[in-house]
C-alpha cells in the first residue's frame, strides 16, 4: 500500500461518520430552511468530532507506525489538516444550530448558543470547542509564531477538548441513530484513547530509550555534534530517521528534560548515535554546552525520508540547506561503510564557505562514492538557487529521485524548479521541521 | 498550503455571528431571562378540546398540563413525522420523556417547546 493509498484511508475513516449521517437522513431532515440548516448543523457536529478523533489516534508517535503513511512528518500534515478541518467545522456546528433557532425567533437562536448552565450536555460542548480555540490557536499562529515547549504544553488541552466533546455527543446523540451512535463513537474513543495512553503514559515507559552522552563536539560555532550511546542494546534505525532527544543534564540553561526532534546524523552501522544540533533556540542554544557524561532519552525511530537508504538504485538528486545536511551526512556514512556505488547529486546550499558544515568530511566521503557528485551553492555569491543552477551541476535532473531538506523557503523553491524540469510529485522526497 | 488564513478567518467569523446574534436579540428588545411574549398565554383548553387537534397539519399535544401547537414544528423535528402523528391530539407527556429507548428530551427540547405554548390545560373534561 502506498503512502497516498495510506493516508487517503485516514481520510475515509474520518468521513465515515458523515457518510453514516447521510445514509440515514430521514426525508424531513431537508423539507425547510430551518431543518436543512438544523441538518447541516448536526453533520458539521459529527464531520468536526470524527476529525478530531482521527487527529487525537494520528498523534501516538508509535515508533514504526509512521512508515506506511511515508514518515512521521507526513503523518503530521494529515493531523494537522483534520485539526484545522475539525476546528473550522466544530465552529460551524453551534452557529448553524443557532441560525436554524433563528427560524423560530432570535430568542430561540440565542437561548441555542447560551442555553441555561443546568444544560451541561451543551456547556461540554461550548467548553470542548474553547478549548480547541485555545490549544490550536499557536498551531494556526492566530497570536504570532509561539515557543515550541508553549505550543506543546497547549497542545496538551487536546486530551480533555476530546473528552468533553465526546461527552457532548454522547449526551445529546442526535446526530446518528442511538445504535449507530454508540457504536461508531466508542470505536472511535476507544482508539483515541489507546493513542492518548500510548502518547501520555507507555511511550514514556516503553518508547523512551535511556543513553549517555559520550562525545560533544563543535562542528561550528553554532552547531554541535552529540554522540549518544545507549545504555541498553543497539538502537536500530536507519539513515534518514530522526528521534526526539530529552536531555537530563541539570546545567542546562533551557530544555532539561524538554524533548526536541533531531535527525541521526549518524550511519545505522555505528555502534552509537550521532546528532547534530544548530544553535536555533532556546533549548538547542542551552544544548551546545551539555556536558559529556550527561543523561539523555531518545525515543524512536520515526521518518522514512529515504525509501530505501541502503542503495542509490535509481539516479538521485540531493538538495541541502544548512542543518538539514544531517540525513544526506548519515546516508553517505552508511553508503561509505557498505562499500556501494551513490549514482548522486549533491547540492548543498549555505550562506558563505564558512558556513559548510562537515565540508572536509563531505568532500572526503564525496569522493570516497563512486558516482558521487558534491556541490556547495553559496547564497552570497549566487543569490536564491535556481533551475539553471541545478541544471548546471545536474544536467540530468529531471531523470532523478528529488530528496530535500532545509528551511521552508529553500524547500520550497527547489520543488518549484523540480516540477518546473518535469520530476513528477511522487518522485519528490522533502524533510521540514517546521511542523506549526 | 498555509491553513492560518482559513482556520483564522474561521475564527473570527465565529465570534462575530455570535456576538451579533446575542447583540441582535438584546437590540430586539427579548430580555433573554424570561420566555418570549407569545409563552404568556391565559388560555385554557381541555383534552377534548386538543383532541380536536390530532393530524399533522393540525397537531396539539398536552405535555406536564401545558397545551403546545406543534403544527409548525413537525418538520423541523429531528425524527420522522409519523413518529409524531401518535401524539398529535393527546396528553404527550410520555412521548417527551420516552424518547428513542424511553430517554427523556433534553433541556433544550424542553426550554424549545416554549416557543409553542398556546395555553393551559383545563381540569375540567
Amino acid at each position: 500500500m502506498s503512502a497516498g493509498t495510506a493516508h487517503r484511508l485516514v481520510w475515509l475513516v474520518a468521513l465515515l461518520p458523515s457518510l453514516l449521517f447521510l445514509a440515514t437522513l430521514a426525508p424531513g431532515d431537508l423539507s425547510s430552511m430551518g431543518s436543512a440548516l438544523n441538518t447541516i448543523g448536526r453533520l458539521a457536529g459529527v464531520a468536526g468530532l470524527a476529525m478530531l478523533l482521527m487527529a487525537a489516534i494520528l498523534s501516538a508517535r508509535i515508533p514504526g507506525v509512521d512508515r506506511p503513511f511515508g514518515g512521521l512528518t507526513r503523518l503530521w500534515r494529515t493531523h494537522h489538516f483534520l485539526g484545522a478541518g475539525s476546528l473550522i467545522l466544530l465552529l460551524a456546528h453551534p452557529l448553524l444550530l443557532a441560525f436554524s433557532a433563528g427560524t423560530t425567533s432570535l430568542y430561540a437562536a440565542r437561548t441555542m448558543l447560551f442555553p441555561p448552565l443546568s444544560d451541561l450536555a451543551s456547556w461540554s460542548g461550548w467548553a470542548a470547542l474553547i478549548l480547541m480555540m485555545l490549544f490550536l490557536a499557536p498551531s494556526f499562529s492566530f497570536f504570532g509564531h509561539p515557543r515550541f515547549e508553549r505550543w506543546k504544553k497547549l497542545h496538551r488541552l487536546a486530551g480533555p477538548a476530546v473528552a468533553l466533546a465526546l461527552i457532548h455527543g454522547f449526551w445529546l446523540s442526535r446526530g446518528l441513530p442511538q445504535w449507530l451512535n454508540i457504536t461508531v463513537w466508542s470505536v472511535f474513543a476507544m482508539v483515541a484513547l489507546g493513542a492518548v495512553t500510548w502518547r501520555f503514559v507507555f511511550s514514556r515507559r516503553i518508547g523512551r530509550r535511556g543513553c549517555r552522552v559520550s562525545k560533544v563536539e563543535r562542528v561550528a560555532n553554532n552547531v554541535v555534534e552529540l554522540t549518544l550511546s545507549p545504555e541498553h542494546g543497539k538502537f536500530a534505525h536507519e539513515a534518514g530517521n530522526f528521534v526526539y532527544l530529552a536531555p537530563y543534564d541539570p546545567g542546562l540553561e533551557a530544555g532539561y528534560g524538554e524533548e526536541h526532534p533531531y535527525t541521526l546524523s549518524s550511519s545505522p552501522l555505528e555502534p552509537a548515535l550521532r546528532i547534530a544540533i544548530k544553535d536555533l533556540g532556546d533549548a538547542s542554544r542551552a544544548i551546545q554546552s551539555i556536558r559529556e557524561g550527561a543523561h539523555a532519552t531518545i525515543e524512536g525511530p520515526y521518518g522514512r525520508f529515504f525509501p530505501n537508504p541502503r542503495a542509490v538504485t535509481d539516479p538521485e538528486l540531493w538538495v541541502a540547506g544548512g542543518i538539514g545536511i544531517t540525513p544526506f551526512l548519515a546516508r553517505m556514512r552508511l553508503l561509505k561503510q557498505l562499500g556501494k556505488p551513490a549514482d548522486a547529486c549533491l547540492i548543498f546550499c549555505v550562506q558563505d564557505e564558512a558556513r559548510e558544515l562537515y565540508g572536509q568530511e563531505l568532500r572526503s566521503l564525496a569522493s570516497s562514492l563512486s558516482g558521487f557528485r558534491l556541490n556547495f551553492h553559496h547564497f552570497y555569491r549566487e543569490g536564491p538557487i535556481t533551475r539553471e543552477y541545478i541544471e548546471k551541476v545536474c544536467p540530468d535532473m529531471a531523470q532523478r529521485l528529488l530528496h530535500v531538506c532545509g528551511p521552508r523557503p529553500l524547500k520550497d523553491l527547489v520543488v518549484q524548479h523540480a516540477r518546473a524540469a518535469g520530476i513528477p510529485v511522487s518522485s519528490i522526497h522533502s524533510e521540514e521541521f517546521e511542523l506549526l | 498550503m498555509s491553513l492560518k488564513k482559513p482556520v483564522y478567518t474561521a475564527f473570527v467569523a465565529f465570534w462575530a455571528c455570535v456576538f451579533t446574534i446575542v447583540l441582535l436579540d438584546s437590540l430586539s428588545g427579548t430580555d433573554s431571562g424570561h420566555p418570549p411574549p407569545q409563552a404568556h398565554s391565559p388560555d385554557t383548553y381541555t383534552l377534548a378540546e386538543v383532541a380536536r387537534h390530532d393530524t399533522l397539519d393540525d397537531c396539539w399535544m398536552a405535555i406536564e398540563g401545558k397545551v403546545y401547537d406543534f403544527t409548525d414544528y413537525i418538520e423541523r423535528h429531528p425524527t420522522e413525522p409519523s413518529v409524531l402523528e401518535p401524539w398529535c391530539g393527546s396528553e404527550a407527556t410520555e412521548g417527551m420523556k420516552t424518547k428513542g429507548y424511553g430517554r427523556n428530551h433534553s433541556q433544550r427540547a424542553w426550554r424549545a417547546m416554549e416557543d409553542y405554548l398556546i395555553g393551559e390545560l383545563s381540569e375540567e373534561e
